[in-house]
């Protein structure tokens, strides 16, 4: 089943690109450690669910890329079809000739309005193509102009035109410290529309895959290209195809499906966080080894201690004794430091992937009390390596993860709504007061939902 | 000369009593012999389980091609006796039964002919296991309404539920729902496919194009070969089927005689269990005890209940009265429903799948309905529908508004939605 990708933005248009390339480049890695029929069989699903067949057998990316200025579209199309390995649709773009100037109100309330239609189409033609459509990635900034308004409206017509296909956000975290003087008026509006009509928020914080790229990569200077990489690595990691059921050398047809039936079924319960374990540089990989048993426990304690990557994660953080059903709220001071899950989902890639044992992903202690680790974990398995690592492994979380950025973000725009700050630049383009009391009541009801886990 | 007419008639008639019970037994799935039915006439102990199976496979819903291992004595004969009560059985001594299925031939015998004798029970058989070579859709929903299938196992749950939870399992179920429509537009973009595919290729030129069965009967022989053989055996089936419907006439006598032999139905106002003989004291003092218990709980109920029909000031009377009235209601909204429905259609639709055929835009009107007359049904009755859904979220609207207004202090949050 096939997965339709939206690039938006600058932002989006990079990242996907990293995406498509990491899929691609990881489904025609000779060292796939597995026998050359399966290899085959592991090409094929992910050619289906990601490429489209063209009569010159050059594979091209199911997606659709729109941004309000050429420059990075352009940039993204020639960079695809330099490769001569896969490239995008000749027609799959949709760009205009002017920004939209960091304003959301502008991207949601104008362009989204009058370019509603030629998207559309061009999603629609891309959907056509597709023998059976899974669903929709949606590739976008949180804090942007364009990327954020012009995706939660195009995000609120997939849901109203295509409402029984699935729809997963690729949303990128800010930094902490950005640019941007009015990011947090965008990213609580762009969280409040994306809760409304979207399935599943998969979150990508910068802050945390830069630490990735200086401490474990060693990269000395980072370009947005390193990060989009890290990033597309991570996504690959969970989405490249994996046995259906124990057992089993059938590839699952619809990952996008089962992880949102598996993770997200809750309507208040929607972010999600993402987490890859062993990265490395590629110089650094030829000498390491691991064992499954290291990298779960260590993964495991990555999930309690809310740690971003393998290095740094404190050990000290341990799951409670007692998971009490929690009937009031929770003292928010010792217990924030231990991450509960409401549910998990745990990817394992690569050698003996079988002998992998998971008891330490389903103590009952790392959950929520109204979710029994039957139901609330589970775990996708081949034994195909992904990417040139002999073993990796994957968690994408529905838990705790992001309810202190959230929290944090969701305070610093209050403060700044409080003062009337800049609120003239959105009421100029129909974005009212009205609308972001409605965003932080959504937002404020998200985080107490989380905290009273 | 009369005698040796009517001894030559009898014999041909002995003779045609076994041929007659062979090829309705043919007919049926899990037919008994015809020494089953004759020792069921005499109420033989040993023709009983053999007959329990024959009426729980005729009275159990289809299962796939009878795949699963069919349930323990027990639940077959409990099902058995739950099926008919709800058909309407009237013999009360079949009830009686003993659960071990050991017992009661003769009756499950007057049951079967019974079945037989309501309604079109062979011909609904052999519907449901016919060997379908098309690619079939059901056109109305109504065969799988009338069945409602195995009931769901109510598990109790030990202490307060988080309704967390049961979003949560809601929200799976809707996820799941997503799924089934995509695999379906799957599927039917696929059988497009082939139907283009194939067109041309079919020997019948009003079907013009391959079904998945018959493409897949080219393509893999030893597939090919079982088809082969389940259409034989279906064959074997109708002749049966044929066969008793000409020898019927020799049953049903023979049915009349059967009925002869029971005993007269003891008029029993209430089903009382037997009563094992062994501590039949203490089971009186049991019932005693039970009796007075039950006049304790009556004279303790009656005052109450008058006490609040006075204070609800005389619903006696009135209740029903109001309970009438809102069944007509209902009942009169179903039929409106059901006229608009009609009227939006076509002739009267028909029930179960039919096989789906691709033909050209301009095709003059072969035998079948079109796809667009049935998508326009389709929409009209999914018009009423919404009709009624949106009447019932305005009710909705006002009771919770009405709520709401009652308790100043709360304040209400609505879901994010739209």
């Amino acid at each position: 089943m096939s997965i339709v990708t939206v690039q938006l933005g600058q932002c989006g248009n990079q990242i996907g690109f990293e995406v498509f390339d990491a899929l691609y480049s990881d489904s025609h890695c000779p060292q796939g450690l597995c026998s050359k029929r399966e290899n085959e069989v592991y090409q094929a699903s992910c050619k289906e669910r990601f490429f489209s067949e063209e009569e010159n057998g050059v594979p091209i990316a199911r997606a659709v890329l729109v941004d309000m200025e050429p420059k990075v579209i352009n940039q993204t199309l020639s960079k695809a079809a330099q490769s001569g390995r896969w490239k995008y649709g000749q027609h799959s773009c949709f760009c205009q000739k002017q920004g939209s100037g960091n304003n959301w109100a502008y991207g949601y309330s104008v362009h989204g309005p009058r370019h509603e239609e030629s998207i559309m189409n061009l999603i629609q033609k891309e959907v056509e193509k597709c023998d059976c459509l899974s669903g929709f990635f949606i590739i976008m900034s949180m804090a942007g102009g364009t990327g954020s308004g012009l995706g939660a409206f195009v995000t609120q017509n997939l849901q109203d035109h295509y409402s029984n296909s699935l729809k997963m956000n690729q949303i990128i975290w800010p930094y902490g410290t950005g640019e941007v003087i009015v990011q947090n008026y965008n990213s609580i509006l762009t969280l409040s529309h994306l809760y409304r009509s979207s399935d599943a928020l998969l979150v990508h914080e910068n802050d945390a895959v830069h630490k990735i790229c200086a401490k474990l990569m060693n990269i000395k200077q980072i370009s947005f290209s390193d990060i989009n990489q890290v990033l597309a690595h991570q996504l690959g990691s969970v989405f490249q195809p994996t046995y259906s059921m124990e057992g089993s050398y059938h590839y699952r047809r619809n990952p996008l499906g089962e992880l949102m039936e598996n993770l997200v079924p809750h309507p208040e319960f929607k972010m999600l966080g993402i987490r890859n374990i062993p990265q490395m540089s590629e110089n650094s990989l030829a000498y390491s080894t691991f064992t499954w048993a290291g990298l779960l426990k260590h993964l495991r304690q990555m999930l309690i201690s809310n740690s971003k990557m393998e290095e740094g994660i404190d050990w000290q953080v341990r799951p409670p004794l007692s998971r009490l059903p929690t009937l009031g709220k929770v003292s928010l001071n010792r217990e924030l430091h231990f991450n509960t899950s409401i549910a998990n989902l745990v990817i394992l890639r690569g050698k003996d992937v079988h002998s992998a044992d998971l008891g330490g992903f389903k103590d009952p202690a790392l959950y929520t009390s109204w979710l029994a680790p039957v139901n609330a974990f589970n775990v996708w398995k081949t034994q195909r390596a992904f990417s040139k690592y002999e073993k990796s492994a994957a968690l994408v979380s529905n838990s705790q993860f992001l309810l202190k950025p959230l929290d944090t973000i969701v305070g610093k725009a209050w403060n700044m709504f409080a003062s009337k700050a800049y609120i003239h630049q959105y009421t100029k383009f129909g974005i009212e007061e009205e609308d972001f009391l409605d965003s932080f009541t959504l937002l404020e009801q998200v985080v107490a939902s989380y905290c009273n886990l | 000369m009369g005698r040796r007419r009517r001894r030559v008639d009898r014999g041909a008639a002995v003779g045609a009593l076994p041929k007659a019970i062979a090829a309705l037994s043919r007919t049926l799935p899990a037919g008994p012999s015809p020494e089953i039915f004759r020792r069921a006439k005499f109420d033989r102990p040993e023709a009983a389980p053999a007959l329990w199976q024959l009426l729980f496979r005729v009275l159990s819903p289809l299962s796939a091609d009878g795949a699963s291992a069919s349930p323990a004595q027990e639940a077959q004969v409990r099902a058995v006796k739950s099926e008919l009560r709800s058909q309407g059985y009237p013999r009360r001594a079949l009830a009686q039964l003993p659960e071990d299925g050991s017992q009661g031939s003769r009756e499950l015998l007057l049951a079967l002919a019974w079945l037989l004798a309501r309604g079109p029970l062979l011909e609904r058989l052999l519907a449901q296991t016919r060997v379908r070579l098309g690619d079939e859709i059901p056109l109305c929903e109504c065969e799988a309404l009338a069945r409602p299938g195995a009931p769901v196992p109510r598990v109790e749950a030990d202490g307060p539920v988080d309704i967390r939870h049961l979003q949560w399992l809601m929200g799976k179920l809707r996820f799941q729902w997503r799924k089934l429509i995509t695999s379906q537009q799957e599927q039917c973009a696929l059988l497009g496919k082939i139907h283009s595919y194939t067109r041309g290729c079919h020997s019948d030129r009003s079907l013009g194009h391959l079904s998945v069965a018959e493409t897949e009967l080219l393509r893999d022989a030893e597939g090919g070969q079982q088809l082969l053989r389940r259409l034989e055996s279906e064959n074997v089936c109708l002749e049966a089927a044929l066969r008793w419907r000409r020898q019927e006439l020799v049953f049903w006598r023979w049915m009349d005689t059967v009925l002869g032999t029971c005993p007269p139905e003891a008029s029993q106002p209430t089903f009382v269990p037997r009563i094992p003989e062994r501590g039949a004291g203490e089971w009186e003092l049991v019932a005693r005890e039970l009796q007075a218990l039950q006049e304790e709980l009556r004279g303790a109920a009656e005052p109450r209940r008058a006490a609040w029909e006075a204070r609800v000031g005389g619903w006696g009377p009135e209740w029903s009265a109001v309970q009438r009235a809102s069944r007509e209601a209902v009942g009169l909204e179903l039929a409106a429903l059901q006229r608009a429905w009609e009227r939006g259609g076509a002739a009267a639709q028909p029930h179960g799948p039919c096989r789906l055929v691709k033909s050209d835009a301009g095709a003059s009107g072969g035998p079948g309905l079109r796809a667009a007359q049935v998508i326009e049904v389709l929409r009209s009755r999914e018009a009423c529908l919404e009709a009624v859904l949106c009447q019932l979220q305005r009710q909705c609207r006002q009771e919770l508004a009405r709520l709401a207004g009652a308790l100043p202090g709360l304040i209400w949050i609505l879901p994010p939605g739209r």
